[in-house]
């Protein structure tokens, strides 16, 4: 049930056919798990947050440094030196008090993840390096809890939804390992990709739309265009391969 | 036989700037190297060795990813190659 003020706080957006009062009760009773704080992590648990999504799980080992600023909106310069998990909770707190902020100051790792990650109804991908994102994946696939990732360079960025056992994954398009390297980046990609993320959550959550499921999107902010191109899971995957789960149609098609 | 292939903004430095070069071949293998014979800087930008790509760069086909044997798959007139480099930022 929505309080009166929950009523009136998100009543332009119950009065969405999609969502309606039983809508908003579904992100109520939602728990996301939101892993990296930072450039993506801050825009995803914002709109999370104003949306009504419950509980969000804030997952990042790392502390606010002055060149995160020009980025990670939710952190500030008082903040420096803060962990993100906290410099962000506090925030949300202050812009909506009924969010129930889990912060972990944790590295997510192959031996934590499961734990980390444990009774939340979605994956948000927030982080700034592949590696952490093959665990997140394949720790998704194993709990069949949807992992909606997204990644970000310079002006450009990317997203896609997945599904377990349902739509390809993260890993299925894995070639092999990739240096790590500092990356360039301004704050408002990170926003624009983070934004659609938690687009797909809500919409996942709720039980509308089309989901960005074997579809990678790809955003080009120089050019200002969007791009979209099939991914198919790939039957030989090291992570979602061996899912039972029938593959959609035409996956895994020879040419 | 004209195949285009859609070069990444940070390629185009060897692409002379162009952002669609057009090439010939019967599979994607056959077009990149038709591509690099034209624009001999695109071979470090794509290959980490003969026959194998950069881990970094994907491959699509008529907007579907060519993954996995990417260079193996055979191409018709008309298509369209997409050069993408894959993303890690957040």
């Amino acid at each position: 049930m929505l309080t009166p003020n929950e009523r009136e706080r998100y009543d332009r957006q119950t009065m969405m056919r999609e969502i309606g009062e039983k809508g908003q009760e579904k992100l109520k009773r939602s728990r996301v798990a939101i892993a990296g704080g930072g450039g993506l992590g801050s825009p995803i648990a914002l709109y999370l947050a104003a949306a009504g999504v419950g509980t969000l799980r804030m997952i990042d080992h790392d502390r606010v440094s002055l060149s995160n600023l020009n980025r990670q909106v939710l952190h500030w310069e008082g903040d420096i030196g803060r962990k993100k998990v906290n410099s962000a909770g506090t925030k949300l707190k202050k812009f909506n008090s009924a969010v129930q902020i889990e912060a972990i100051a944790k590295t997510i790792t192959e031996d934590n993840a499961s734990t980390l990650l444990e009774g939340c109804d979605a994956i948000v991908d927030a982080m700034d390096n592949l590696p952490s994102r093959y665990i997140l994946n394949r720790c998704a696939i194993e709990k069949k809890i949807p992992f909606f990732h997204g990644a970000v360079n310079g002006f450009e960025g990317r997203a896609m939804t997945i599904l377990p056992g349902k739509s390809a994954c993260l890993r299925c398009m894995y070639r092999g390992s990739i240096p790590q390297e500092k990356f360039p980046v301004i704050g408002v990609t990170p926003a624009v990709i983070g934004c659609i993320q938690a687009t797909e959550v809500i919409k996942y959550l709720l039980g509308i739309g089309q989901l960005l499921i074997n579809r990678l999107l790809l955003y080009d902010g120089l050019e200002l265009t969007f791009n979209e191109f099939t991914v198919l899971r790939n039957p030989e995957c090291d992570h979602c391969g061996s899912l039972s789960t029938p593959l959609l149609p035409g996956a895994g098609q020879k040419e | 036989m004209a195949i285009n292939v859609h070069i990444h903004a940070a390629h185009r430095q060897f692409t002379d700037g162009l952002e669609v070069v057009q090439v010939e071949g019967h599979t994607v293998g056959e077009c990149l190297n038709h591509l690099i014979r034209q624009y001999p800087g695109m071979e470090k930008a794509l290959f980490a060795k003969k026959d194998k790509l950069l881990n970094i760069v994907e491959v699509y086909l008529n907007h579907t990813s060519a993954h996995p044997n990417e260079l193996l798959k055979p191409v018709r007139d008309g298509d369209e190659i997409y050069l993408i480099i894959m993303l890690a930022g957040g």
